[in-house]
């Protein structure tokens, strides 16, 4: 309890963020960021393989996140610090590790983000074709004024950000649910047997079931960035694992409706295409449906489920970059906290230019991979994270807020999945997995043997917890 | 000049005054507060006060 | 264990530092694109003008009629063949597979051993030395 202490005694009146949110903003902001999945991107995943691949890869990638869920939960429930996995690694595996955690973070958010911003420009210009607009639209100013309207929103207060984002999330969600209905009512005819014909629907047989792993983390991707509020929960123990826990079954649901959805309604090698082809499947589908209000309402979700997920990665991608500026693994200069709003500002600002770059001129699938192999990177980090913690610290020395089941299969189970996935990337992207990790070694160098110096080495240690086992 | 290309130009709008916005309140941030005080946020404080991992 | 003071990081070299890293970053991410590396090693087969459904595959009323309704009304369209007839190339480069396992495994490899080190320096300042 020394730095509460010192706090206390100190100078400097200290400024903090906010403990505001309940366990419903945790599920906002995981949901929030992850249901755009569904909209747009998954369906990567059936040109990988094919339609069946991609139902199978929505479920393999399912456990997979369900794995994420039970081992962050356990370990978020006890590290709970804005920055999420970054101050679990730092805590459990060593500092460089938590400096390629705290940049997998940053780049799968601010890509995710791109990627969002790239779907909202394209669905402006086909409303504006809907509207019977005949020129080319430019879709570069919705897509500057999406990304500064919600970095906006996130300098001003997380409290409205995420309330924000629990309406447009949840306004999403439905939008599912009733396009699915109406298939029940009849109104919406699928033909699965007629579009799924022959072998076509498995193109590359077996192979292609694993490849399409690769896309089929996209279905789930980002969930795991609930960890990122832990700082402004006001019960992170409880919140964090529930929130985390109710966001991952709607989105089980939500995958497998789309894929059932979709499938029956558009042929599969038109689906598979997310560039040239259906690049917002569900909205696709509304509009084939023949009715009018579902396509508004699809038309709608997309562009909600898009901003709500551009929105929960500005939170994330800056919470995570603000706690390295706090601990100087990146310059002090980023670890500020503005005084009124209470948000870490500077974060914020500069990961805009970078999202903008991104989100202009670089093609869907390409954004989307740069994402996907972060979050793949992270999930390596944690069963390593998991089985760490358990043998530095039993559970007989120290509470934890929520303990997973059946330890250590869902670490094996998640080190197994991550193994597949990479070879699904190697399959038709093994280039950028090479170049993405190419960069994470010269990084990591440039850290280890320059910027670690400028760090505290016993102060980074901040919770109560005693010495680790075998040190 | 059709409807679509009113939206273009209000997008643009936009967009320079959330970022103006932005801006302005980061430099009037910048010039009121000292550095110290606004990179006084500490990790775990909060979580020491809150949560006692004892069990 | 003597408690370790960093060096005090002035402007200039906190902007170095940005700049380092933003260098770094747009470099990973840019540099396939810019040198065409970047995967999604898809091929499509040549556009055949004369190509009818049944020989893109396309052979069910159901798809037809979901081509007419995405406003493809014939099959002679280029976009339209190849988006069809596109498919990845899965035959694999075994030297390339090596080389991927060999970068990540080794990237963890590192990772982790550098973070041991760094790790027991921290504990040690942190919970001082072990008697």
């Amino acid at each position: 309890m020394a730095k509460a202490s010192e706090a206390a005694g100190g100078k400097v009146e200290k400024i903090s963020l906010l403990r505001v949110l309940g366990p419903a903003h945790v599920w906002a902001l995981g949901v929030g960021i992850v249901l755009v999945g569904e909209y747009m991107g998954w369906n990567f995943a059936v040109g990988k393989g094919g339609a069946y691949a991609a139902l199978i890869a929505c479920w393999f990638a399912g456990l997979l996140y369900t794995c994420v869920a039970m081992i962050d939960s356990e370990v978020t429930s006890t590290v709970a610090a804005a920055g999420g996995q970054y101050t679990q690694a730092k805590h459990i595996i060593g500092p460089l590790m938590a400096f390629n955690v705290g940049l997998y973070l940053v780049f799968a958010y601010t890509m995710l983000e791109a990627a969002n911003a790239i779907t909202l420009g394209y669905l402006v210009s086909q409303v504006a074709a809907l509207s019977g607009y005949t020129g080319t639209l430019d879709q570069t100013p919705f897509i500057v004024l999406t990304i500064l309207f919600l970095a906006w929103l996130n300098y001003r207060g997380v409290l409205a950000t995420l309330n924000f984002n629990l309406v447009i999330t949840a306004v999403a969600f439905v939008a599912i649910i009733v396009l699915f209905l109406s298939t029940l009512t009849g109104t919406t005819q699928l033909h699965h047997a007629g579009l799924m014909a022959g072998g076509a629907s498995l193109p590359y047989g077996a192979i292609g079931v694993v490849a399409a792993m690769h896309f089929g983390l996209w279905y789930y991707l980002g969930i795991e960035g609930t960890t990122q509020a832990a700082e402004e929960v006001r019960s992170p123990a409880r919140a964090l694992p529930f929130g985390t826990m109710a966001g991952i079954i709607t989105l089980l649901i939500a995958a497998t409706l789309t894929w059932y959805i979709c499938t029956g309604i558009l042929p599969w090698e038109f689906l598979g295409d997310g560039v040239n082809g259906s690049v917002a499947p569900l909205f696709d589908a509304s509009r084939l449906s023949g009715s009018t209000f579902l396509m508004v309402l699809l038309g709608i979700g997309t562009m909600f489920s898009t901003m709500a997920s551009a929105n929960g990665c500005i939170n994330d991608a800056s919470r995570a970059w603000f706690a390295m500026g706090r601990d100087h693994y990146l310059p002090q200069w980023f670890g500020a906290v503005h005084p009124k709003y209470r948000t870490p500002f500077r974060s914020i600002i500069f990961l805009v230019p970078i999202a903008i770059l991104f989100a202009l001129g670089a093609p869907l699938d390409q954004v989307i991979t740069f994402s996907i192999l972060s979050g793949l990177l992270e999930y390596t980090f944690m069963p390593i994270n998991v089985i760490m913690f358990r043998r530095k610290w039993p559970l007989d020395t120290i509470k934890r807020g929520y303990v997973h089941p059946f330890h250590p299969i869902p670490a094996i189970v998640l080190l197994c999945l991550c193994a597949i996935t990479y070879f699904a990337v190697f399959l038709g992207y093994g280039t950028q997995l090479i170049a993405m990790v190419g960069f994470y070694v010269v990084v990591s160098l440039w850290f280890h043997f320059w910027r670690y110096r400028f760090v505290k080495r016993g102060d980074q240690f901040t919770m109560p917890w005693p010495r680790p086992r075998g040190y | 000049m059709s409807f679509w290309n009113y939206m273009e130009y209000a997008a643009w709008i936009l967009s320079v005054i959330f970022g103006l916005y932005i801006l302005i309140d980061w430099f009037r941030i910048e010039s009121s507060y000292s550095e110290e005080a606004l990179t006084s946020s500490r990790e775990g404080e909060l979580e020491a006060m809150t949560e006692q991992h004892k069990l | 264990m003597a408690k370790y003071k960093p060096p005090h990081q002035g402007k200039l070299g906190q902007i170095i530092d940005v700049v380092v890293l933003l260098i770094l970053i747009i470099g990973a991410l840019r540099l396939p694109l810019w040198l065409d590396l970047a995967g999604g090693a898809k091929t499509s087969a040549a556009f055949n003008p004369a190509a009818t459904w049944a020989d893109l595959g396309q052979n069910t009323p159901e798809k037809i009629a979901a081509y007419n309704a995405l406003g493809f009304d014939t099959p002679n369209n280029e976009a339209l063949q190849n988006i069809i007839t596109a498919r990845y190339d899965y035959t694999i480069n075994y030297l390339q597979l090596l080389v991927m396992i060999v970068v990540v495994v080794g990237y963890f490899f590192l990772v982790i051993r550098f973070s041991g080190e760094e790790y027991k320096e921290v504990i040690a300042e942190k919970f001082g030395d072990r008697k």
